[in-house]
Parts: C-alpha cells; structure tokens; sequence
C-alpha cells in the first residue's frame, strides 16, 4: 500500500509542476492579445490621463513577467488593487480579479461550479448507465438487429451537435409538450425537486450525446473480453450466462471505460458550454464565453486553469482507480 | 474395459460458415470409464479439442452438434442449457492449456476456486473460500492460504496449471477433460503436472480425457488412445495396441515423428509431408490419402473409398480406418 501513496504523491508534484507551466502559457497568450482591458475599464471619454490611471490600478502597466509573478503570489497572499479608500481587496486564494463583474475570479468560479456540477455529474450517471447497457447488449447481439440499432443511435449521437438537439429537446419537451421547464436553473438546497426538474432536460441531452461513445468503445471491449480464454472457463465451471457477461466479461471491460468516464467529466466539469448557453444557466461554461465577449481577462484565465486543473485531476484520478481495477498493475 | 461413465457415439459437429457448412468432427466414437484415461491424439485441426467442447456443450452458437453424448446412460445433446451449466464444472470439467489466459486477471486465484464451488454449492462465500485454500493446498501450491489471495500472474507456469486444476475439481468431478494441459509448460514441470493428474484420479476414481498431441505424455499415461485425423478416427486401440501394432500409417507417422531414447540422435526425425485437410475440402477417398506413403500398393480405392474403421490384430478392440489390410512395414 505506500507504493500508492508514493505514486500519488509524486503525481501530486508533478501536477503543480504541469500547472505552473500551464498558468504560464495561458497568461503569455492571453496577455499578448492586441486588446487593451484598461480601455473597458476607463469610462467614456477615456483621457490618456484616465487610461494610464486604470492601467495602474489594474497593475497593467508592471511587464508580463511581473504581472505573472503578481498573479502566482495572489494565489497564496492574496492581492490588493489600488490604495486608500477605493482599494480592491482579492483575498487568497486569488486568481485574479474581474474589474467588470467587481468580483474575484475565485468566487466567480465557486458560485458557478455548482450549475456545472448538477449538469455535468446527472448526465455522466446517465450516459454511463445508458452507454454501458446499449454497449453490452450490442456486443451480446453482434450483427443482429438490436446490434444495428445500438451502433446506429451511436452514430447519430456522436455526429450530433449538443445546440440542435438541446433546441429540439427544448421545442419538444418545452413548448410542444409542455412538459418541462425550457430554461433556468434552481440551486439543489433551495428545492431539490426543481433542481431535477430543471435539469432532467439538459441531462438527457448531454447523456444521449455523449453516451454513444460509451456505446461503441463498450462494445468493442466486450466483443474482445468474450473472446478470451477465461470466458470459457467461467462457462465451463457452471456460470451462467448472466454471470459470464457481467461478473467475467465487463469487469475485464471496465478498465477503459473508467478511464474514459473520468476524462470525459473531468473534461465536462469545466464547463458545458453549449449545454449552459442552450438551457440559459449560468455555469462556468457561460461564464468563460462572456468573459471572453468583455475582454475579461482574469476570468478567462481563471476558468480556463481551473478546466485544465480538473481534467489533470481526472488523469490522476484515473490512474489510481485504473491501478485498484487491475491486479496486474498494482500487484506488479 | 469396467462400464464407462462418458460415452460419445457418431458424435459430428458442423460450423455454418459464411461458406456454407463446414464439418469439423465427422463422425467419432469414444468412452471412458471411471479411473481410466483416454488420450485423444491428433494434429492441430484434426477436432479433437472441438469434440472435447461438444462434449462439455462450449461451442459457439453457430456449431450444430448431432450424435450422442452420454454421462452415466444421460444423453447431453440438445439438453436445455440450465440443466448443462449444473453438469459443467461439477460432473464434466475442462483443464485447458494456457493456465494464464484461462484464469481471470481480474480476481485472486482463490477467488476463482471458490466461484466453482459456490456455482454448485449453496455454501456462503467464506466456507467456498475455505474449500478453495484446501483444493489449492492439494494440489501443491505451498502456502495455499496465503497464495489464495494472489492474483493469476503472480504465479508460475506450473503453479498456475495446478490452480487450474484445482478449479476443475473442486466439485469432484466424474469425468476430467484436459485439453494439452502441459503443452505450455517445461519438461520437469510437465512430469509433475501430470504425476498430479494421475494422483488425483486414483483418489477420486476420476475418468480423464487427455487431449494431447504428445505421444511421450499418452505412453506414460493412457489406458486408451484414439488417433484422430481431419474430424475422423483414423484408429483407436489400447495403448500398447498404438505404440506396439499401430495399424494406421497415420499413427505410424506419428510415431516417427516422435524423439526416441533408444535411437542415435544423429538420425533425423521423420515427418508426415503435406498438412492436414481444412475441413470441407475433404473428397470421397481417404482424408489421408494425399499424404499417405502407402498409396500406390493399395491403389485406387484410396482415392475413390473412404476406409472405415475395421479390426486389427491387438488386445481389445483394437480398429483402424485404412484399406491397407495388414500392418504396414515402416517405409524408410
């Protein structure tokens, strides 16, 4: 067991290692673009005077370099913008603050995060369920029609973009059959009914979509798991069929589609941002859009590293479920 | 020959291909009775591991299997698949010939005993478990209560062998089919696997069915031997019958082909030229005719008549499939 321990922890410094790369290479970018924030900043009519003013109280006017160094040091220390009265006060962790929403980015991210999370974690729930069952019993039918069916609802899934089918779920379900709810989202604590019922559409349609890919790989795995010798094994004690497929053949599957999943949420819990603009919520991924619409700088930045941070988590995780799935990597 | 537990009489079994159908098994007769030990001999593709699966009902859904199979005067074939799995595993059992790929990565070989007994056990899995330790520890792994939790690649080739063997008769089995099952092993270990085999039948009264192509394993071993060629017994007898009076020029090629201690090793080996028939490309004469060193001295009815199985000169019932009458001289 310390073997784990170890290589969590040496996956842990390597993280920090990848993000401070990333962190840099996201603010360069983001930085060199023609675009001045200031100017957004400054009111109308901008004097040179006023614009020099914001540019200061935004610490833009210190080099690239510094203001990364600047921005590291929010992270533990906490930033203050400006002096006296007017001062702008970002406390740690900072990561960066959003002149035009008059907020910090950190809180920004955590009072979006969980429009996100409901989004992302009840479709994840349903396109595993739906992606691994259509997979399974499309492997157990090769060839046949319930084969052709699963591959071809598959197909249509993967080629579908998520805006058209949000719409023709909103049109039909909303306003067609009037029967649920065409937009908004209502906070999990405040009622958690209408939380479901808010989301039950945007989960469906980011589990339809996402699920095909579930379908096809569990397919693919399980044909090759019934293939092996040890299938043959299992129905040579005496199992019976249920056993062999499931208790044999998709525990040998669950290995890739684990590692998939969790790449697929992590990738989703930095924001859907189709799904969000499509269902009007407000999520990370609506957050990053209009930050990007207003030269928000220090939001894009935030958000774009807080995604990258959580599908670098969602690597790490994978990697240790994948070595307490298989015996032969953690019995090595 | 005491009354035999397994009987197969005119066992055929056909693939449907793409094709059309193919005929793999054409037509063969075996028994083994309880203590004794039949060896199934025969090239690679010759149906000798498809008859063994036939027997166990393991074929895949395309195979049609016809004859009759039949455990202690109860017929097999065509039997619903519930009543099969009960017979799997707890009266017929299969050892196959790559312990690795036949056990399952993925749980503790202790783990995989104990699944055979509790599929024909209402036992909890603790006590499953328990009998598992004790079936490990018989058949020779040391430290079984230990070594049960580890998982199938943490063994040797030949520990992993003897789990395998464990798994087959931990339900006490009547009848043993053991398909290759040193082929993968070295010399030393080949010779104790198969002191284990023999160990156990004698306990047990255990009929075994030993699918070889390795005539030193079949002398060593065999009460009966059965020489199968492209889907047909090409001749059957005692032991001593095949190694003293083989009547086949199959058998005879066999036989040369085989390293002896008592000739110079400076002679080379001899081999059977050509390769066996695929299956359905097989004419009306004898499927071994195109290969056959005897050809020109019985002339056309090798070509136009397909030999049946006629009696020979032996202990029992001894016969072989061959148009040559007498005991054909070596042909150097």
């Amino acid at each position: 067991m310390p073997g784990i321990v170890w290589f969590v922890v040496r996956r842990l410094f390597a993280t920090v290692l990848v993000m401070l790369a990333l962190s840099l290479a996201v603010y360069l970018i983001f930085y060199a673009i023609p675009a001045d924030p200031a100017h957004l900043s400054c009111g109308k009519p901008c004097t040179p005077d006023r614009l020099e003013q914001a540019r200061h109280f935004m610490q833009l006017d210190q080099s690239t370099i510094q203001q990364y160094l600047n921005f590291l040091r929010g992270i533990f220390a906490g930033r203050t913008f400006g002096d006296g009265p007017a001062a702008v006060r970002c406390e740690a962790p900072c990561f960066g603050y959003s002149f035009p929403l008059g907020r910090p980015v950190t809180t920004l991210i955590a009072d979006r995060l969980p429009v996100t999370a409901s989004i992302a974690l009840g479709a994840a729930v349903l396109w595993l369920l739906i992606g691994v069952s259509l997979g399974v019993i499309a492997a157990l039918n090769r060839g046949r029609l319930l084969d052709r069916l699963s591959v071809g609802v598959a197909l249509i899934g993967v080629s579908t973009p998520s805006f058209l089918l949000g719409l023709l779920a909103i049109l039909a379900f909303g306003f067609w059959l009037n029967m649920v709810p065409v937009n908004g989202y209502v906070p999990f604590t405040e009622s958690p009914v209408d939380w479901a019922w808010h989301l039950v559409t945007p989960w469906l349609v980011l589990a339809v979509l996402q699920a095909a890919s579930y379908i096809r790989l569990t397919r693919a795995q399980m044909l090759e798991e019934l293939n092996l010798d040890h299938i043959t094994t299992a129905r040579a004690k005496g199992a019976g069929e249920a056993r062999v497929v499931v208790t044999h053949g998709l525990r040998g599957a669950l290995v890739p589609i684990v590692t998939l999943f969790g790449l697929d949420l992590g990738g989703l819990l930095g924001g859907a941002i189709l799904t969000e603009k499509v269902f009007s919520m407000q999520g990370l991924g609506e957050l990053l859009i209009s930050a990007v619409g207003q030269l928000d700088v220090a939001v894009v930045v935030g958000v774009t590293l807080f995604s990258a941070f959580l599908i670098i988590l969602a690597n790490l995780v994978v990697d240790i479920v994948h070595g307490a799935l298989d015996p032969r990597v953690s019995h090595g | 020959m005491a009354e035999p537990i397994l009987e197969v009489h005119d066992l055929r079994v056909t693939f449907a291909t793409e094709g059309g159908p193919v005929p793999a098994v054409d037509g063969i007769d075996f028994a083994v009775a309880p203590g004794e030990t039949l060896a199934i001999v025969g090239e690679s593709g010759s149906g000798k591991s498809v008859s063994s699966a036939a027997v166990m009902g393991l074929l895949p859904s395309n195979a049609e299997v016809r004859g009759e199979v039949l455990l202690d005067g109860r017929e097999l074939v065509g039997l619903e698949a519930d009543e099969l799995r009960k017979i799997r595993g707890n009266d017929i059992a299969l050892v196959f010939q790559d312990a690795l790929s036949a056990l399952n990565p993925y749980y503790s070989v202790g783990w995989q005993v104990a699944e055979a007994y509790r599929l024909h056990h209402d036992v909890s899995k603790k006590v499953a478990f328990r009998r598992a330790v004790e079936m490990l520890d018989k058949v020779g792994i040391p430290d079984a209560a230990r070594r049960a939790k580890s998982y199938p690649h943490e063994f040797s080739g030949g520990m992993r062998q003897r789990v395998v063997i464990a798994m087959a008769l931990v339900n006490n089995p009547r009848v043993l089919i053991a398909d290759e099952p040193t082929t993968a092993l070295d010399v030393t270990v080949q010779a104790q696997i198969m002191q284990l085999l023999a160990d156990v039948q004698e306990e047990f009264g255990t009929a075994l069915v030993l699918i070889s192509h390795d005539l030193g394993v079949v002398a060593e071993v065999a009460d009966d031997v059965l020489v199968m060629y492209a889907g047909r017994a090409a001749e059957r007898g005692t032991v001593r019958d095949l190694f003293f009076r083989a009547a086949h020029p199959y058998s005879l090629g066999l036989l040369g082909a085989m390293p002896r201690i008592d000739v110079p090793p400076t002679r080379r080996l001899t081999t059977i030229p050509g390769s066996p028939p695929s299956p359905g490309s097989i004419s009306a004469g004898c499927p071994f005719q195109p290969r056959c060193a005897y050809t020109e001295r019985v002339g056309e009815r090798c070509v136009t008549e397909r030999p049946e199985l006629t009696p020979r000169p032996g202990e029992g019932d001894h016969e072989a499939a061959c148009h040559l009458g007498r005991r054909p001289e070596v042909v150097a």
